[in-house]
């Protein structure tokens, strides 16, 4: 059946409008569910970076949370402080930065001595499914578990003081871009710490 | 006449199977297909909207003017894959974040489009949601088939669990796009070249 523009436009208009007003009322019907699960995502990371998220439940781990972090300054940035006994044993570092196809964010924790990597975590990343994006399996982040760190000296694939880290096979891109990211993001730290 | 649901079944898992036999859905069947667990979620995300899409486009296929047909269409398309995306976060947080980037690719699959213009088009809601959903089910089943390739010899894992108990050397070449483009061509090879002797076969008879 041939019908006129009016009809076309108006058509177009009133489908979009019911559509985008039906995805509107879903999002606001799910936001709480899902600003939940984001807060809890950052949580779990956070815990992740020191190594203290070991099969914890979802509760588990938003209370352990809340004993044994909170926020800390250092090297003139606020970052999420581990402390034990009000004894501070390490920092969660926000990293940040390009990576094949888009932002990659995540955390390093480090040591209160600054000298020790405690964990690599992800809580953003868009790499390639199987390839860039297997950065985010443990296979690779186990590697930065007590990587050492240093002042000046950058990380890199290969030897690191001794200890043996790896890239991912079929991700130069990926691969090179977290180094890239870790290592500016150490760098600046160790600027403020400096000062 | 309109077809039987068992048709619209075989049709869409075997003899016209969208990846192998339309060669539709080949980018995602390329990229994704190194692993298992990410070929499973990818082809049931794709089922869950090209089902969805398809019933939507049918039921409303009488009074969307021709040449809009398409925008129409891309809006139907992208709004329940906005909607998924939403699903996904809220209540399967952790599938979300493995599927991340997928979830947008799914709009791009031209799967979708294509049952809606080939099928849901002049076809019966119920028979369009059928066939859409085992379109992306024939979809899901390529994709199974090439990753099981790809993750054993690639990774010497199955679902990420090792299977490679004799400690073989994994070749790198598999988790990489291009033995995707082998296998892919070998199955299109195999079921044309069957595809051709039934023909012939009745021809004879």
């Amino acid at each position: 059946m041939k019908r006129g523009y009016l009809y076309t436009v108006l058509f177009m208009v009133i489908l979009s409008a019911v559509f985008t007003f039906a995805l509107a009322a879903s999002y606001e019907g799910f936001k709480p569910a899902i600003n939940l699960n984001a807060a809890l995502q950052q949580e779990r990371a956070v815990l992740d970076a020191f190594g203290l998220d070991q099969g914890l439940s979802n509760e588990e781990a938003s209370q352990k949370y809340d004993e044994v972090i909170r926020e800390g300054e250092i090297a003139g940035l606020t970052v999420p402080v581990y402390e034990e006994d009000g004894q501070v044993m390490g920092y969660a570092l926000p990293i940040e930065g390009a990576g094949l196809w888009g932002t990659i964010r995540g955390y390093l924790g480090i040591n209160a001595r600054l000298d020790e990597a405690t964990g690599l975590v992800f809580t953003e990343q868009n790499e390639t499914p199987g390839l860039g994006g297997r950065i985010d399996e443990p296979q690779f982040k186990e590697q930065f578990r007590g990587l050492p760190i240093a002042q000046g000296d950058a990380i890199r694939y290969g030897q690191n003081q001794g200890v043996q880290l790896d890239a991912v096979t079929g991700a130069t891109q990926t691969s090179s871009a977290i180094l890239r990211i870790l290592n500016s993001a150490l760098d600046d730290f160790f600027a403020g710490e400096g000062n | 006449m309109a077809e039987r649901p068992r048709e619209i079944i075989k049709r869409n898992l075997f003899s016209d199977n969208q990846v192998l036999r339309q060669i539709l859905g080949i980018c995602s069947s390329l990229a994704v297909t190194n692993t298992m667990r990410n070929s499973l979620v990818m082809g049931i995300g794709l089922s869950f909207v090209t089902a969805l899409s398809s019933l939507t486009l049918s039921a409303m296929r009488n009074i969307i003017p021709h040449r809009v047909r398409m925008l129409v269409q891309t809006l139907v398309i992208a709004a329940y894959v906005i909607f998924l995306d939403l699903l996904l976060k809220a209540y399967l947080p952790d599938i979300s974040k493995q599927l991340g980037p997928y979830v947008g690719l799914i709009i791009t699959n031209c799967i979708i489009m294509g049952r809606a213009e080939a099928y849901a088009q002049q076809n019966k809601p119920v028979a369009s949601m059928l066939d859409g959903l085992f379109a992306g089910l024939g979809y899901t089943l390529v994709l199974m088939i090439i990753s099981l390739i790809r993750e054993v010899m690639g990774f010497g894992t199955l679902f990420g669990i090792n299977v490679n108990v004799l400690n073989l050397q994994t070749w790198t070449i598999m988790i990489m796009p291009p033995a995707a483009f082998f296998i892919i061509g070998g199955l299109i090879w195999g079921l044309s070249a069957r595809a051709l002797r039934r023909a012939g076969k009745e021809k004879e008879a």
